[in-house]
């Protein structure tokens, strides 16, 4: 454990920023060249905030405008009427993602932490039978049927959680994660001292590699939270309805009829003069973006800072 | 490792060996269920692009449907070989993903260098968490935002044109400038997500490296050069293999949502997805569509394999297996 | 080297394992189910001897084996249908012995672009006995009639609707009956119940008539010319309107079926159709240009016709650019519609909907029809419910269905919801919506029979009686009911539906120059094997043809 005390106090020691930092002019350069970027990177979506609170009328008559003729709220009036089943879906998400993100980080460290040990027996079969799954499947029908029927997945939240517990492509980013930052050295001093492998990981693995499993974990919460399609094919009970089919709902039922107005008729032609279709488009992303970047942060924290605090704690 | 502890006699160095075996197993345990439940036994439905999908009316259940469907060998991979323009789609295919992998390797590695270097801690936590946005952003999204500027009658170019007396123009109907909007929204879309992995891999890297390099008096160049981009190879190259398997599948919001379905663009536009999925459109065939995936799928794998062997001879730890 | 072959050895091994580990499994489930098959038909014949000889009476058919049906709805928006399920149910049970579980489908489970739900549902075989289908949706009457997912309804062995839907049938105008007879699994026959809602096509001019007028002329105006003599109208408006003002709206798709008097080919699947059918625009019953025969819809002279004009149009500034452009064309045709930027459009009618769109927009709209309103294979198979093969008591599902289209208490039920709380009932006895319809709102079009619901408020009291007169009195076209079978010529329709992509709407809204892009798009439907695709087309349609008239 002594060899170990000592690592972490190396860790500890701050970078020093006066003594390594690069020069003025160059950060200059590096903060143009970067805030030029980022700001190509929001624009489109202050353009987005900007369209989902304008007047439906004031899009018909301009078109899409960053600075429309009239302002207006009927797409959030709109989707505010949705009432309770908006909060419920909202917390459906939430707690979707929440729990499915913990899930499947924990399954992927614990896969890749295997995958990475070099000193593992059938590394190279795990390794190849995750990443076969990555560049072959069944197709969707099949993947449907295993669910649906077999695995009853089916209008619960086991449905909603399950099918996005792994992704073969993470653990390969992980186990290259821990390939890049943690040293062999440290798990031989860990195995010298006793520590079963479970207590390996965990004490001594994960804490240097959270900037890796942060990442991870944001991965995988954007994609519990984006997603709608396999909500849409195994939620049927508004009960665990995610926000994210919710809203998407609303949209392709919508562009449906706008493409569809010819065969099902005049009825469409009334549903989409009663919807605020474009704002209505704007104002569901709107929706959906700000509680995960709101929550993007919480994920940085660990992405950024794994540097500068070169924290360790054991 | 086990070399080191010289006190372990070998009895109980096996020992030690099958039960660290065991732990590790016991680790992609949960994993493996997953995959065999979740994609191996999925697999078996491939058979369906060699069939021809019908229900089997006396006891209709999807195994007996696919049991009882005729066997069609490889006809329903013919429609992806029964076009004029399977040379072109398959070039543009390839061409995009190639550029936009090298393009993005380079643009997102300095990105994460550059942020890496932002004294400010905040600011460069700023730009990190605003270069992620587009990644929020679905196509359809995007789709919009650029209809707002290359509209043909309300567009604000036109509208620029027009107050300067020029008269519109339409960027629907013209290919010349598509494959630089394409580039350019590829670029935007997805540099944020690639850097932060490679800046999660930066800050992975021990300080004290950094930290000794400068005190041997080595230039921020030479540190990038000998410390940042070594313990980087792996997640590149790894990245690299993982596009090159996907080098023949495009990204279908982008072909088919951004440049709006148009048909004059698809001289640039039309790439091995958009097609495929016009042609499935038209015809619903469930079996033409297995089919797609599968050839799709058995080229990346090789393309892959091929990446893989050729970096393996190179750096055998940076490869995938 | 060697540890790869290794592990693609152990990843073969757990594969066959996999196989091994399932074909047992399935072949239990066969088992079961050709056990469970026989038992319960073993079952039904001891509880109930007399039904094999039902021929003759609905009153005989033992109903005591109470039944759940679930059956899947198009278009719905339906948040809470507990009160409406439960007085429903109550009323099916003392009736049919049945109890109802919808599932409330929305217009994307159909989405014929997309993989979806109503698609994977029946090609997974699940436990659905109802389902919505059309010629339009992903899940299309004809193609899955083929495939074997719809039970035959007229099945001589067992006839389900001489049985149980005699009403039914005996109500519904005869194209729609006739529309529905498909070569299916069981060969020629009907295989599912058609909705009795707007069956017809009628292409009309949508004429804004305030800004018409302002120019000094009137719908004669318009009646009296057609599409190659708009130009003067077109001309006077665009000068006095200025340069943003485009006069023609159209859907270009559209636009070329009303200028050259073409219909839709019904199985001719892709976005932009690629073949055309003549009608006869004068009489719809009778032959048209070049009687009963399918052509490739570009190579005509018809069509060369209508493009030059259309480029001439869209260089006059005519035709706004955006309708160009595939996936902006249609919502900018909606928004300008409501802002009454335009003088001519396209419109695919329904009956009424001239007011409709005149209290949308918020001026007067007048409709001029190309043609007379005609029934063609598309039209009358709009909205029709399939019983499913894995449906387990189809005798029931059919006496639900045909209760459904006849009974207009249950309609009006399932439809606009309870009286009192859903819909109130005004000026004696037209519906007036509650607030509450918001929670409970499937489309009403999409369920069967609509003529058997009361008017709405707007609608007037002899709404219905115009509305069959309208559809009833329209005539069928020659190939009513056929539909193409595209199956052998798959990998031609493909790569057919990605060149017509390319060329079709550019030139429906003449956004290119047809001089050029026309042969260029002639020589490459060609070399994509358009002759092989309007060959079987005919020839199927001759066989066809051949057995109507036997």
């Amino acid at each position: 454990m002594s060899r170990n005390r000592n690592e972490v106090v190396y860790l500890k020691h701050r970078r020093s920023r006066r003594l390594n930092a690069v020069s003025i002019p160059s950060e200059v350069i590096i903060h143009i060249i970067l805030g030029l970027f980022c700001f190509l990177c929001i624009i489109p979506f202050i353009f987005v905030v900007i369209i989902s609170f304008s007047s439906e009328e004031s899009i018909r008559q301009i078109g899409y405008s960053f600075r429309p003729i009239e302002w207006g709220v009927q797409a959030y009036r709109y989707v505010i009427d949705l009432g309770d089943q908006l909060w419920r879906s909202y917390f459906n998400s939430f707690f979707v993602t929440i729990v499915g993100t913990i899930l499947s980080v924990l399954i992927c460290v614990l896969y890749s932490y295997a995958l990475f040990r070099v000193d593992f027996k059938y590394r190279k079969f795990f390794t190849f039978f995750s990443f076969f799954t990555m560049m072959f499947g069944g197709g969707l029908a099949p993947t449907y049927v295993v669910c649906k029927s077999l695995l009853g997945l089916k209008d619960n939240y086991a449905a909603l959680i399950v099918p996005m517990l792994v992704n073969p492509f993470n653990f390969i980013i992980m186990r290259t994660f821990f390939q890049s930052s943690v040293p062999v050295s440290l798990i031989e001093a860990a195995a010298i001292d006793g520590s079963g492998e479970y207590n390996t990981l965990f004490k001594v693995i994960v804490p240097i590699a959270k900037p890796g499993i942060a990442t991870v974990a944001l991965l995988n919460a954007l994609a519990y939270w984006n997603e709608w399609f396999i909500a849409s094919l195994y939620i049927q009970d508004a009960k665990y309805v995610p926000l994210q089919y919710l809203l998407m709902k609303m949209q392709n039922q919508v562009d449906y009829l706008v493409r569809n107005s010819a065969q099902i008729g005049a009825e469409a032609a009334k549903i989409m003069a009663d919807l605020p279709q474009d704002s209505l488009r704007m104002a569901l992303v709107v929706l959906i973006v700000i509680p995960i970047a709101c929550a993007y942060p919480f994920f940085q924290r660990y992405i950024i800072s794994g540097l500068t605090i070169g924290s360790v704690k054991g | 490792m086990s070399k080191k502890s010289t006190k372990v006699k070998s009895a109980s160095q096996g020992f030690a060996s099958r039960k660290k075996t065991l732990s590790l197993l016991s680790m992609v345990a949960p994993g493996t269920i997953w995959l065999i439940l979740l994609r191996y036994l999925p697999m078996l439905g491939i058979v369906i692009a060699f069939k021809d999908y019908r229900i089997y009316t006396k006891a209709p259940s999807f195994i007996n449907n696919i049991k009882n469907s005729p066997w069609v060998g490889l006809d329903k991979f013919k429609f992806l070989f029964a076009t004029s323009d399977a040379l072109k789609m398959i070039v543009n295919t390839i061409g995009y993903n190639a550029l936009w992998i090298v393009l993005g390797l380079v643009i997102s590695v300095s990105f994460a260098i550059m942020l890496n270097e932002v004294t400010n801690k905040f600011v460069a936590k700023t730009y990190q968490t605003l270069m992620f946005f587009p990644y929020f952003l679905s196509w359809v999204v995007a789709s919009y935002f650029v209809l707002a500027f290359l509209d043909p009658t309300r567009g604000l170019i036109v509208h620029m044109q027009k107050n300067q007396g020029i008269t519109g123009y339409n960027w629907y109907s013209d290919p010349k400038p598509w494959p630089v909007i394409l580039t350019i929204a590829n670029v935007w879309k997805y540099t944020g997500y690639s850097t932060i992995l490679y800046l999660a891999a930066i800050t992975g890297i021990d300080a004290n490296q950094y930290e000794a390099a400068s005190i041997d008096g080595a230039s921020k160049w030479q540190q990038i050069r000998y410390i940042t981009l070594p313990h980087l190879r792996p997640m590149i190259t790894i990245l690299f293999i993982m596009n090159v398997g996907r080098i023949f599948n495009a990204d279908f919001g982008l072909f088919y949502m951004v440049p709006k379905n148009s048909g004059p663009l698809f001289p640039v536009t039309q790439v091995i997805d958009t097609y495929v999925y016009r042609a499935l459109a038209a015809t619903n065939d469930i079996g033409m569509s297995a089919a797609a995936g599968l050839l799709q799928n058995i080229v990346g794998f090789v393309c892959i394999m091929t990446a893989n062997t050729i970096v393996r001879r190179i750096d055998e730890d940076s490869s995938l297996f | 080297m060697k540890k790869k072959v290794l592990s693609m050895f152990l990843t073969l091994v757990m594969l066959t394992m996999l196989l091994t580990a399932c074909s047992p499994k399935e072949k239990e489930t066969d088992k079961n189910v050709e056990n469970a098959k026989p038992t319960t038909e073993a079952s039904k014949d001891d509880a109930e001897p007399a039904t094999d000889d039902k021929d003759d009476a609905k009153a005989e058919i033992d109903i005591s084996e109470p039944v759940t049906l679930t059956w899947f709805l198009c278009g719905s928006d339906v948040s809470d249908d507990t009160a409406v399920l439960a007085k429903a149910n109550d009323y099916l049970k003392e009736k049919l012995n049945v109890t109802l579980k919808p599932i409330w489908g929305s217009w994307d489970d159909f989405d014929a672009t997309a993989t979806n739900k109503a698609v994977l549902s029946i090609l997974g075989g699940d436990d659905v006995d109802i389902y919505f289908t059309s010629a339009w949706t992903s899940n299309a009457y004809y193609e899955f009639a083929k495939k074997g997912s719809w039970v035959r309804l007229d099945d001589p062995e067992n006839n389900l609707i001489e049985k149980y839907a005699s009403d039914t049938w005996a109500l519904l105008p005869e194209v729609l009956t006739n529309g529905a007879v498909v070569q299916g699994a069981e060969g020629l026959g009907t295989y599912a119940v058609p909705g009795y809602k707007d069956i017809a096509t009628q292409n009309c001019w949508d004429v804004n008539v305030p800004l018409l007028e302002k120019y000094g002329y009137t719908l004669d105006d318009i009646k009296n010319t057609d599409y190659y003599g708009f130009g003067d109208i077109f001309a006077k408006v665009k000068a006095g309107e200025g340069d943003d003002f485009y006069p023609l709206l159209i859907e270009g798709a559209v636009l070329e079926r009303m200028v050259t008097n073409s219909i839709m080919v019904t199985g001719d699947a892709s976005s932009n159709n690629i073949l055309s059918y003549y009608i006869n625009p004068k009489d719809t019953a009778a032959d048209g240009a070049y009687g009963n025969k399918i052509l490739s819809k570009f190579e005509t002279p018809e069509y060369k016709k209508f493009t030059e004009k259309t480029r001439e149009y869209y260089l006059a500034g005519y035709i706004d650019p955006a309708m160009g452009n595939a996936d902006q064309a249609i919502p900018a045709r909606e928004a300008t519609q409501l802002t009454g930027k335009y003088l001519i459009g396209t419109q695919s009618y329904a009956l009424g909907y001239e007011d409709q769109a005149t209290q949308e927009r918020g001026f007067k709209v007048a409709m001029v029809p190309c043609t007379p309103a005609y029934v063609d294979t598309t039209s009358s198979q709009g909205a029709m419910m399939a019983i499913s093969t894995t449906c387990k008591n189809p005798e029931r599902a059919m006496m639900f269905l045909d209760l459904l289209n006849t009974d207009p208490y249950l309609f009006t039920l399932l439809d606009y919801g309870i009286e009192g709380e859903h819909y109130e009932l005004v000026n004696d006895g037209e519906v007036k919506f509650t607030d509450k319809r918001s929670d409970y709102k499937p489309w009403a079009n999409g369920m069967g029979n609509i003529t058997q619901l009361p008017p709405l408020e707007d609608q007037g009291r002899d709404f219905w009686d115009n509305y069959k007169a309208y559809y009833g009195a329209a005539g069928e076209i020659p190939i009513l009911g056929w539909t193409f079978d595209s199956t052998d010529v798959n990998d031609q329709m493909g790569a057919l539906a990605n060149v017509a992509a390319e060329y079709a709407l550019s030139l429906n809204t003449g956004s290119v120059n047809p001089d050029d892009a026309l042969p260029k798009f002639i020589q490459k439907l060609k070399d994509n094997g358009i002759d092989n695709v309007v060959k079987e087309a005919n020839k199927q349609l001759d066989s066809f043809i051949e057995e109507k008239n036997k």
